[in-house]
């Protein structure tokens, strides 16, 4: 195979990763950890001009707990990273247990989070539980810096609200009450596979009273989806079984899934209800986020 | 038991090149750099089915670092393919393509970042043509018609007819028909092809990945109009084949043509996808299988009728089609037996061999089906299958003469192993166990072509002074261990010691004849010349020792390297010493054997395919666990039981069950090519191709049984045993879902979709029943 | 990094790679990747091409001590970088215990998957000397054997694993 000639710029600072992506357009693409944007362009799906590596940027790659803001993980966090994070293995292990079923042990050394994202693939595995956490991402140019809901912050397969002088920098898990949190990747292999349903949950729970819960949907639409009817079904309720087989059934008809060789869009629904149900009572019962 | 005891055979030897390939240090054809070497490569079509108008290829010949463009016009117009008896390749396509991927032209430059640049400058004209992806369809009146020579799209067409299976039918107690569908898998041997060509003086030299040497010898030989003698190829360390790398590809047609062209070697090869374009896989077969039973479950007449989709080429294809019927009797008694198929063109890539040869998925089939009759009759799947057990020393309807057969013992001992009784009745819900059998060649009985060569030869020579013996044979090392047991076997034979044993082997040039890797051949046949030319260089060194010590012949012993005297085993001389004896007196101290099977098998149209001179039996019983709501299938558990007689290396036999399984198990839940409405590949890549990975290979147990008399047929009674575990695989584990949930899946692979499609059918039927 | 432009506008970059202890300087072009530096450049084979995209493993090397697939790094990111090959395994005529254990264990069979496999057992046996047998599966499952069956890869890694003092468990 080959790579396509581009060419290359090393940033040194955000700020010049903001300016050069300003200034060379659509046609300039990220380096992160490569892991996405190497293999598209050996297989000529995308032909960008400039690769602006933004891995020298040391300040992207720290993940710690600022007063006020919550856990905050750095852009350039790779999945091994988030995966052996004690902070993060403290507070949201859920996210560490997703890392540590993405892609391969190799893929996770130089994957990114903040690619992970930014690269709005809908079968990607960080955005549904950051979204059933509250999550924030930071983007940052040279026009100013702004935060977005994580959930708010894909438009479609391989688009988001991200603008071309944009860096995603950090991702920003809230403060926030929930005590029970989990994902589930259903794919084809035990490795080295994409998500065919990702469902996300992240409850409040008082007893059997479910206080609060979310539920994002990821590789059954062509963003990532919270499962509202379904949250609303449950807020508010004592949970018993029946409840969250009911909630299974409209987080699946929340879903928008397409076929392809992975697989129906019956059988991703209905994978949908079976793994909305099960992460709601993994969730509950497991005691942790 | 009459069982020898052995020095050097029978122990787990470490392999012959396994500090070169810990260190990284083997060199496989891709590693291998020659001076002004040039890099090749391969303009395939983007279309499946379009007739050329123009090829231009001014632009990519005027690209700075670009040295040669060809295509059809400047290669021989022979048609070829490895099945003599379908020659239908040309090294490039003339008039049309046939599917995506056919090849078109070929760069060579100065390096890969100009060749692949070059191969889009070449402007190709196309008229694009209807094209048929589905074998059943292109049999139809009025499709797309793929090659001119062959009307329907029939490519082979089997009918054979042993006995009378209607009127076994008619007295038949149950009569049985069910339909199943296999599906196209590729080998996907993790190094990719590679090739160099070097063009010398009139000799062409080719570095190959190549399961066959000889073979591409041959036909490149053929090709090119030149003497056999003039073409080397030679087979570097090597990535695996599974059956993929056994007939030449273009990559050696096309280096030879540019390295002729351009006076430098040129080394060329293919990409991942490009693999997969190129394919050779395992074909798709459509298999409706008839069975007729006593009340016993005796079984008294089979009929196979089957359709394979063979791609737009050859290939191996009408070998695999004989074999896909030819190896169904092997493992039951039956005498009324009939065989129908047709291997339909498509435009799809080539079809040909993949590990276990044809017989997997009529295996599938077949296990499924037998399974289901015993359901019917009430009875245990594995007394049915203990009834009607192939035996020693008996005969298949189809002529092949079976001499050691342990089947009934392997079933005896998985059931024993697995808790089969036990779990039949007590597993917990969602939990199965499935049984299959099944059966092999060790090497086949005719070569592809026509020829009276023998099958194998070899040639060892001792060193001057005796301290170490190289083996020479054209056997091919493609990572199963030929190399290691063949050393092990000449040092057997000779008396001699693994550990001083060197070997040179598959080059056309420096080594002697050997047909290569393929068909499970090469213990028996490459190990029967090794034997014999073992024994040659025994017998010399006994004779003279006999000088030396001043002895009888009769009354000496060689083990080891060591000569001593039976009658007072004080008296000994090493082997070394005798050897250098021997040089010093008589000049090259050299042993030779060849092997040729003798003449096996029937009269009958397509009677070659599947002879043997022996075969080996398995029965494999497997557990899995499926998940109720979603269809994924864990399997906990395979227990695979062997006859493959006589064993040269334990810890290399055991590990050809291994991966002979865990490509049956990929094949069974997760592989499959798969190709969208225009007939390019979706998945023609190692992340969507799914080969299971260390997390998703179940827990395995290999065991093995021996015959009281070893098999005559092979040097100490060896057997096969490298592909025989694939094929019982798929219908194990749908016999084991079937155990766990009631639900049969009559499609392979197994996947995790169509088990919960399956389970939904059963659902909705107990609801409405 | 210093960049260099040629009379056609091509940017060249002068990398220096750690490989194997040792010191490197080239000149890369920025669609250079690291697999293609060690195999074309300093002729290390050892580490091979399988896919090229970061599915197979066979290119695995370890880059500041984790296992990547060097057919995903660009040789300008690996500019200043720690690179340990298959060819940096074990001392002179001493083999590293791994790849003794693949050798005892008849863990290899073509071989072709073996450098990236042995890499990634290594890395993972520097950071946990004493793994699980689930461990070893996940620390290779990105390398994939159509040979074994990983059977008596699994054998021979947990083989070289530490037992825990105290003795055996």
């Amino acid at each position: 195979m080959y790579l396509p000639d581009f060419d290359y710029i090393a940033a040194t600072s955000v700020a010049e990763a903001s300016r050069l992506l300003a200034s060379l357009g659509p046609e300039a693409k990220i380096l992160a950890g490569g892991t996405d944007v190497l293999p598209m362009m050996k297989q000529e799906t995308i032909a960008p001009k400039t690769l602006v590596s933004i891995t020298r940027l040391d300040g992207l790659k720290a993940i710690s707990l600022e007063e006020g803001r919550g856990v905050v993980i750095g852009a350039l966090c790779t999945h091994n990273e988030v995966m052996k994070s004690s902070l993060l293995q403290e507070k949201y292990l859920s996210v560490c247990e997703t890392a540590h079923r993405m892609a391969n042990n190799q893929i996770r050394n130089i994957g990114t989070i903040g690619g992970n994202i930014t690269n709005a693939v809908p079968s990607a595995d960080f955005p549904p539980i950051l979204i059933a956490l509250g999550a924030t991402v930071t983007l940052q140019s040279n026009s100013g810096s702004r935060s977005v809901l994580l959930e708010d912050f894909f438009t479609g397969p391989r688009q988001s609200v991200i603008r071309q002088d944009e860096i995603l920098t950090e991702i920003v898990i809230p403060v926030n009450g929930f005590n029970g949190s989990t994902y589930h990747k259903f794919g084809l292999r035990r490795s080295g596979a994409l998500a065919v349903v990702g469902v996300a949950v992240a409850v409040v729970m008082e007893g059997d009273l479910c206080k609060d819960v979310r539920i994002a949907l990821g590789a059954v639409a062509p963003t990532p989806i919270r499962a509202r009817e379904a949250e609303a079904l449950l807020r508010g309720k004592e949970i018993n079984d029946a409840l969250l087989e009911e909630a299974g059934k409209l987080a699946a008809a929340a879903s928008k899934p397409i076929s392809d060789m992975r697989g129906s869009a019956e059988y991703r629904r209905d994978m949908v209800r079976v793994f909305t149900r099960r992460c709601l009572r993994k969730a509950i019962d497991q005691g942790h986020v | 038991m009459k069982r020898e005891q052995f020095a050097v055979i029978g122990k787990s030897k470490p392999r012959i090149d396994g500090r070169v390939k810990v260190t990284g240090q083997a060199k496989y054809t891709g590693d291998i750099k020659l001076s002004n070497m040039l890099v090749g490569k391969i303009l395939t079509s983007p279309h499946a089915h379009a007739r050329i108008l123009n090829i231009d290829t001014s632009e990519a010949e005027r690209l700075p670092g670009v040295k040669a463009v060809i295509t059809h016009k400047d290669v021989p117009s022979l048609k070829y393919g490895i099945s003599p008896a379908r020659w239908d390749e040309n090294i490039f396509c003339i008039d049309k393509v046939r599917f995506v991927g056919d090849k078109v032209a070929a760069v060579a430059a100065i390096d890969e970042e100009t060749v692949y640049k070059a191969l889009k400058l070449i402007k190709v004209e196309y008229e694009v043509l209807p094209a048929v992806f589905d074998p059943i369809e292109a049999l139809q009146e009025g499709a797309p018609l793929i090659h001119e020579e062959f009307p329907g799209n029939v490519n082979t067409e089997i009918h054979q007819s042993f006995g009378d299976v209607e009127k076994a039918f008619a007295e038949a107690y149950y009569v049985r028909t069910d339909t199943f569908v296999g599906q196209r898998t590729y080998q996907c041997p993790i190094e990719p092809h590679s090739a160099i060509s070097v063009w010398e003086g009139g000799k062409l030299t080719v570095y190959s990945s190549t399961q066959s040497p000889h073979y591409f010898q041959y036909y490149i030989a053929r090709q090119f109009g030149l003497k056999m003698g003039d073409v080397r190829v030679i087979k570097p360390h090597m990535g695996g084949g599974f059956g993929g790398k056994l007939e030449p590809t273009g990559l050696e047609f096309a280096g030879a043509a540019l390295a002729m062209k351009t006076g430098r070697p040129v080394k060329m090869f293919y990409d991942r996808h490009e693999m997969f374009a190129h394919n050779r896989g395992r074909h798709k077969q459509i298999m409706k299988v008839t069975t007729g039973v006593d009340k016993n479950g005796k079984i008294l007449g089979v009929h196979a009728d089957f359709i394979m989709d063979g791609g737009a080429y050859t290939s191996l294809g009408v070998a695999t089609a004989y074999y896909a019927g030819a190896m169904l009797p092997l493992t039951y008694e039956y005498e009324n037996y009939k065989f129908d198929m047709v291997r339909a063109y498509t435009n799809l890539p080539a079809c040909g061999a993949q590990r276990g040869h044809g017989h997997p998925q009529p295996r599938y089939a077949y296990e499924c089906h037998l399974d289901m009759i015993a359901k019917d009759l009430g009875m245990d799947p594995l007394e049915l299958r203990l009834i009607n057990a192939r035996k020693p020393n008996t005969v298949t309807p189809n002529a092949f003469r079976v001499n050691s057969c342990e089947l009934e013992a392997c079933l005896k001992k998985a059931r024993e192993i697995s808790g089969w009784d036990e779990k039949r009745k007590n597993l917990p819900s969602g939990k199965g166990i499935g049984l299959a059998v099944g059966s092999f060649v060790s090497g086949a009985g005719y070569p592809i072509y026509r020829t009276n060569l023998p099958h194998a030869a070899a040639m060892i020579k001792v060193n001057e002074d005796g301290t170490s013996a190289t083996l020479y044979t054209g056997a091919v090392d493609i990572g199963q261990g030929s190399d290691t047991i063949l050393c092990q076997m000449a040092a057997e034979a000779m008396g001699y010691t693994y550990e001083q044993m060197k070997i040179v082997a598959a080059d056309t040039e420096t080594t002697p004849h050997d047909f290569g890797a393929y068909a499970s051949r090469q213990t028996l046949m490459s190990g029967a010349a090794v034997k014999q030319a073992g024994e040659e260089i025994r017998k010399q060194v006994i004779e003279m020792a006999s000088m030396m010590l001043q002895t009888d012949y009769r009354d000496l012993e060689i083990c080891e390297g060591l000569i001593w005297r039976r009658s007072d085993p004080s008296v000994t001389i090493t082997f070394a010493e005798v050897a250098r004896e021997l040089f010093v007196r008589k000049g090259p101290l050299v042993g030779k054997g060849s092997y040729a099977p003798p003449r096996l098998g029937g009269t009958f149209k397509g009677a070659p395919v599947g002879t043997s001179p022996a075969y080996s039996f398995c029965a494999q019983i497997s557990q899995v666990d499926i998940d109720e709501e979603t269809g994924e299938i864990k399997v906990e558990h395979v227990w695979d039981v062997h006859d493959c007689g006589t064993v040269i290396n334990p810890a290399l036999l055991h590990g050809q069950v291994h991966g002979a399984l865990f490509m049956g198990v990929g094949e069974a839940v997760w592989e499959e090519v798969v190709f969208d409405d225009k007939g390019k590949i979706l998945n023609a890549n190692l992340g969507e191709y799914r080969l299971p990975t260390a997390l998703d290979m179940p827990k395995v147990t290999s065991e093995l049984v021996f015959s009281e008399e070893p098999e005559p047929a092979g040097p100490w009674g060896v057997k096969e045993v490298g592909e025989g575990s694939t094929i019982p695989t798929m219908g194990c584990y749908s016999n084991a879902i079937y155990d766990a949930m009631g639900v049969r899946v009559y499609s392979l692979p197994l996947s995790y979709e169509k088990i919960w499609r399956a389970l939904k059918g059963k659902r909705e039927q107990e609801q409405k029943g | 990094m210093q960049a260099i432009q040629d009379k056609e506008g091509v940017k060249r970059y002068l990398i220096t790679l750690y490989v194997n202890g040792d010191s490197y300087t080239r000149v890369v072009k920025a669609n250079t990747l690291l697999v293609n530096v060690l195999r074309d450049e300093l002729d290390l084979t050892g580490t091979k091409k399988g896919c090229e995209l970061g599915d197979c493993g066979s290119c695995t090397v370890l880059l500041d001590g984790k296992p990547v697939n060097s057919c995903l790094v660009l040789a300008v990111e690996a500019d200043g970088h720690e690179i340990l090959t298959i060819e940096g395994l074990g001392e002179n005529e001493k083999l590293d215990p791994l790849q003794e254990a693949f050798i005892a264990n008849a863990a290899l069979q073509c071989g072709y998957c073996t450098s990236g496999m042995i890499m990634s057992a290594k890395a993972l046996l520097n950071s946990n000397p004493n793994p699980t047998e689930q461990e070893v599966r996940e620390a290779i499952a990105g390398n994939l054997c159509r040979c074994t069956g990983y059977v008596n890869i699994v054998k021979a890694i947990l083989s070289c694993a530490q037992q825990p003092e105290g003795g055996s468990e």
